[in-house]
C-alpha cells in the first residue's frame, strides 16, 4: 500500500486545513476590515475608514463599527458614516455563491458630518459638473429694481410720445401755415376781384354801334379772361395746397391723440407695473427650494442606493458586467424549492441622524432580483422629531423586472413640521425669509424606469416672513407675502428622475397674485390717474395750438373758395354775348322799321 | 524556487517512476487551471499529497497552469457556459442543484465548471503525454546534454550544489 500512499502526507494535509482555519479563525476580523475598505474605496473612489470588524460564528454575524465614508466631492465631510452596523450572514447561502444576509442593522446613520481629518480622494472629480450644480439660477424672481418715479418728472420727460407728437403737430402746423401764406400773398386780393368787377360792368357799358365795337369789346374781355385764368391756376395751386396741409395734420393728430395710451403702456412695460399680474409667483418663490430638496435625495438616492437605478442608468454597468463575466465567470442558478436572489437582505433597520432629525428606516425584501421570489422591496421611513416637532411617515416598494426596469410607487405624509429661517429668495436687491411657519403634507410618487411623476400638497400655517427690497415693487412683494398668514402648495414633478419638471400650481398663487395686485393697484392707481391727467393735459394743450392754428386754416380755404367761385362768375360773365345781342336786336330793329317805312308807301 | 527545480530535475533524473511525475503535472494542470479556493481543489489537493506524486512537480505544474489559465479564462468560461446552459443537461444541473455539495463546490459557476471538466479531460492526454517526455528525456535527452561542456560547467554552480544536496538526502517521492 505504501507503494501508492503516503501516510504523512494525511498529516500534512490535515495540518495545513487546520493551520489555515486557524488563519481565518484568528485573521478574519482584520481581513474583512481591510476588504470593507478597499471594496468602498474602489466604489466610492475616495477614503473609507472602518474601525473595528467583530465577527461572531454562530450565526454568523459581522459587527462593524466607526465607519465612515469620505464625500469624494468635499474631502472634509463623510458622505456617509455609522456608529455601528450588525449583519447577519448566512453563511451557506454565500459558500453557495449568494449574499443572504437575514437582518442589516444599522445605528446612526449620518450623512454629510465633518471629519476629523480630511480624507484621501483617489478619483478626479468633474469641477465642471460642479460648478454647473453650484450655479443655480438665482434670477427667477424678475428683477422689481425700479422704484416709481415722480409724476411730475415723468411727464416733463421729453422722451414721452405725447410731448413728441404734440411738439411735432405744432411744427407742422407753422410750416403749413407758411405755405399757405405765401401762396395767400399770390391769390388775388378783394380789390383785384373789385377791380375785375368794374372791368366787367364797364365792358357792359360799353355803346355798341358797330361791329368794331363787338370786336373790341371781344378782345378786352378775352384780355381780361386770360387774367381770370392765371389767378384760377394759383387757386388750384393753393387748394391742392390745403388738401395737403389738412392730410398731413390730420396723421399728426391722429398720432398725438393715440400717444397718451401709447405713452402709458411704455411706463407700465418700463417699470414692470404690467408684470404683476403675469407673474408665477408661487414657482419664483418655492421652485428653487423644492429642487434644491429634491436634489438633495437624488443625491443620497444616486449614491446610497447603488442597487436601485434605473435600467436606462444600467445599461453600461449591464455591458461592463458582461465583460467580466465572459473573463471572470457566473453563477448560474437552477430552479430549487425556495430559490433565492443574488443579493437579498430580508430585513434592515437604520437609524438616520441628519441635522434635521433623526429618522428610522426600515427595508424588507431589499434585492435587485425581485422576480426570483416575486415579492417587492418595502421601505418605510419614519421620525416623530423632524426638526424638533414634525412627524414624517413614508412608505414605499419597487421591483426590478428581468429587464432591469423599476417600478415603485409609494406616498408620504408630514405634520407639524416647525420651519425657521427658509431663505426663498437671496439676490443683492431682493431678499425673502420665511422666518417661521408649520408645515404639513402629503404626496404620492412613482416611478417607472426613470420616469417620475409625483404630486404633493403642501400647507404653511401660522407663517411670518421677513425680507428687504431696494425697490418699490420688491418691497410691495415683500409686503404682500408678509400678509399671508397661510400658503397652500401643490407641487407635481414629472419627467426624467435624474431631471425633473417642476409645476408649481396652487391657491398660493392666486392668492399672492389677488393680494399683491391689490396693494400694487392701491399704490398704483393715483400714480396711474396723475401720469394719465399729466398726459391728457399736453394733449389738450398741443391739440389746442392745433386748433388755434386751424382755424386760419379754414379761413385761408374760406378766401380761397370765394375767390374761387368768384372768378368763376367772371369768366363765365356773359358781357360780350349781351351786348352782341343788344346790337343785333338793334340793328334787327333798324331794319325793319325802315322796312316798314317802305312798304306803307308802297301799300299806302 | 531553485529547490523545487531542483527536485523536479532529481525526479527527473531519478529512478522514481515516470508516473508519479507525470500524475503530479496532471494534477497540477486540473488545479492550476480552476480557481485557488475550491472544493474540488482540496480534494486534489488531498490526492496529491495523500498519493505518492512528485510534490515538486505538482507545484510547479501548479504554478505554470495558473499563470496559463489566465490567458485561457475566455476559453473556461465559454465551456462552463455552454455547459450550464445547454438544454440537454438542465434536467441534470437541476438534480445537481438541490444538492448542497454542488452549490459549495461552485459547480454551477461558469468558470468553475468549465475548468474542472476542461483540466480533467486535458489532464489524462496531459499525463500520456508527460509519461512519453520522460521516457525519452530519461533515454536520449540527458545522456546526449551530458556530454556537453556548458552542462558540465552548470554542474559546478550553485544550482547544481543545491541539486545535489537534494539528491543526498532524498525525496518524498
Amino acid at each position: 500500500m505504501s507503494r501508492f500512499f503516503r501516510w504523512q502526507g494525511l498529516a500534512i494535509f490535515f495540518a495545513v486545513i487546520a493551520l489555515l482555519m486557524t488563519f481565518v479563525y484568528f485573521f478574519a476580523d482584520t481581513l474583512v476590515k481591510g476588504g470593507i475598505e478597499k471594496s468602498g474605496e474602489w466604489y466610492l473612489g475616495a477614503e473609507v475608514n472602518v474601525a473595528d470588524v467583530e465577527i461572531t460564528y454562530a450565526p454568523l454575524t459581522l459587527n462593524i463599527k466607526g465607519f465612515q465614508a469620505t464625500d469624494i466631492d468635499n474631502p472634509t465631510n463623510n458622505l456617509v458614516s455609522f456608529s455601528q452596523a450588525s449583519v447577519g450572514v448566512d453563511i451557506w447561502q454565500y459558500l453557495f455563491g449568494k449574499i443572504y444576509i437575514s437582518e442589516l442593522n444599522i445605528v446612526e446613520l449620518r450623512l454629510d458630518q465633518p471629519r476629523t481629518s480630511a480624507g484621501k480622494v483617489y478619483r478626479l472629480v468633474d469641477e465642471q459638473s460642479l460648478e454647473e450644480q453650484g450655479s443655480v439660477d438665482d434670477s427667477v424672481l424678475p428683477k422689481l429694481d425700479i422704484s416709481l418715479p415722480k409724476v411730475d418728472d415723468l411727464l416733463k420727460n421729453s422722451d414721452l410720445l405725447t410731448v413728441k407728437h404734440g411738439k411735432a403737430l405744432e411744427k407742422s402746423y407753422q410750416e403749413e401755415k407758411q405755405k399757405l401764406q405765401g401762396i395767400q400773398k399770390k391769390l388775388p386780393t378783394k380789390a383785384t376781384l373789385a377791380n375785375y368787377k368794374k372791368q366787367i360792368k364797364a365792358l357792359g357799358e360799353t355803346k355798341i354801334k358797330t361791329l368794331a365795337d363787338i370786336e373790341k369789346l371781344n378782345k378786352d374781355f378775352k384780355a381780361l379772361k386770360k387774367q381770370f385764368k392765371a389767378d384760377k391756376a394759383l387757386i388750384a395751386a393753393a387748394k391742392e395746397q390745403v388738401i395737403s396741409s389738412k392730410g398731413l395734420l390730420a396723421a399728426k393728430t391722429l398720432a398725438l391723440k393715440d400717444s397718451p395710451n401709447a405713452d402709458w403702456k411704455n411706463i407700465e412695460s418700463k417699470y414692470q407695473l404690467d408684470k404683476v399680474e403675469g407673474a408665477d409667483f408661487a414657482h419664483m418663490l418655492f421652485g428653487e427650494k423644492a429642487r434644491e430638496y429634491y436634489g438633495y435625495a437624488d443625491t443620497v438616492y444616486q449614491k446610497i442606493a447603488p442597487l436601485v437605478i434605473s435600467s436606462k442608468a444600467d445599461k453600461k454597468n449591464a455591458a461592463d458586467k458582461a465583460n467580466m463575466a465572459k473573463n471572470k465567470g457566473r453563477f448560474i442558478h437552477f430552479t430549487e424549492q425556495s430559490p433565492l436572489p443574488d443579493v437579498l437582505i430580508e430585513q434592515a433597520n437604520f437609524s438616520l441622524v441628519l441635522a434635521q432629525g433623526k429618522f428610522a428606516i426600515s427595508g424588507k425584501e431589499l434585492t435587485h432580483q425581485h422576480w426570483v421570489r416575486a415579492n417587492k422591496s418595502t421601505i418605510s421611513v419614519e421620525s416623530n422629531n423632524v426638526k424638533g416637532s414634525g412627524e414624517l411617515n413614508l412608505s414605499l416598494d419597487f421591483e426590478l423586472d428581468q429587464k432591469q426596469v423599476i417600478r415603485s410607487k409609494g406616498k408620504w405624509q408630514l405634520n407639524k413640521l416647525a420651519l425657521e429661517k427658509v431663505m426663498l429668495q437671496q439676490s443683492s436687491d431682493f431678499t425673502l425669509q420665511l422666518d417661521s411657519g408649520m408645515l404639513s403634507g402629503n404626496g404620492t410618487f412613482s416611478l417607472l424606469d426613470d420616469q417620475l411623476t409625483s404630486d404633493n400638497e403642501l400647507m404653511i400655517n401660522q407663517a411670518s416672513y421677513s425680507g428687504n427690497g431696494d425697490s418699490h415693487l420688491s418691497s410691495l412683494f415683500i409686503d404682500t407675502v408678509r400678509s399671508l398668514q397661510m400658503l397652500a402648495l401643490s407641487i407635481s414633478a414629472k419627467g426624467e428622475l435624474t431631471d425633473p419638471k417642476f409645476s408649481i400650481s396652487s391657491p398660493l398663487d392666486k392668492q399672492l397674485k389677488k393680494s399683491m395686485m391689490k396693494q400694487v393697484s392701491k399704490k398704483l392707481t393715483n400714480f396711474k390717474a396723475d401720469v394719465k391727467a399729466g398726459l391728457n393735459a399736453k394733449l389738450t394743450k398741443a391739440l389746442g395750438v392745433g386748433s388755434k392754428e386751424g382755424e386760419t386754416l379754414v379761413d385761408v380755404e374760406a378766401l380761397i373758395n370765394d375767390t374761387d367761385s368768384a372768378l368763376d362768375k367772371f369768366i363765365h360773365s356773359d358781357v360780350v354775348k349781351a351786348k352782341k345781342k343788344e346790337f343785333e336786336d338793334k340793328q334787327k330793329k333798324k331794319l325793319e322799321d325802315k322796312l316798314k317805312k317802305k312798304l306803307g308807301k308802297l301799300f299806302g | 524556487m531553485f529547490t523545487l527545480l531542483a527536485k523536479l530535475f532529481h525526479a527527473l533524473n531519478s529512478e522514481s517512476s515516470t508516473r508519479q511525475i507525470s500524475l503530479a503535472i496532471a494534477l497540477g494542470f486540473i488545479v492550476g487551471l480552476s480557481p485557488i479556493f475550491t472544493l474540488h481543489n482540496i480534494v486534489f489537493l488531498f490526492a496529491v499529497l495523500f498519493l505518492r506524486v512528485n510534490i515538486g512537480g505538482f507545484i510547479l505544474a501548479w504554478g505554470f497552469f495558473k499563470g496559463l489559465s489566465y490567458l485561457l479564462a475566455s476559453l473556461i468560461v465559454s465551456v462552463g457556459e455552454s455547459l450550464l446552459t445547454a438544454e440537454s443537461l438542465q434536467s441534470l444541473f437541476d438534480m445537481l442543484y438541490q444538492f448542497s455539495l454542488f452549490k459549495l463546490a461552485h459547480l454551477h459557476h461558469t468558470y468553475t465548471l468549465g475548468a474542472l471538466v476542461l483540466g480533467c479531460l486535458l489532464a489524462i492526454p496531459l499525463y500520456f503525454v508527460c509519461n512519453y517526455l520522460i521516457e525519452k528525456y530519461r533515454t536520449h535527452v540527458k545522456a546526449f546534454f551530458d556530454k556537453f561542456r556548458i552542462v558540465k560547467a552548470l554542474k559546478a554552480s550553485k544550482f547544481y550544489r543545491v541539486y545535489s544536496n537534494i539528491s543526498g538526502q532524498g525525496d518524498m517521492s
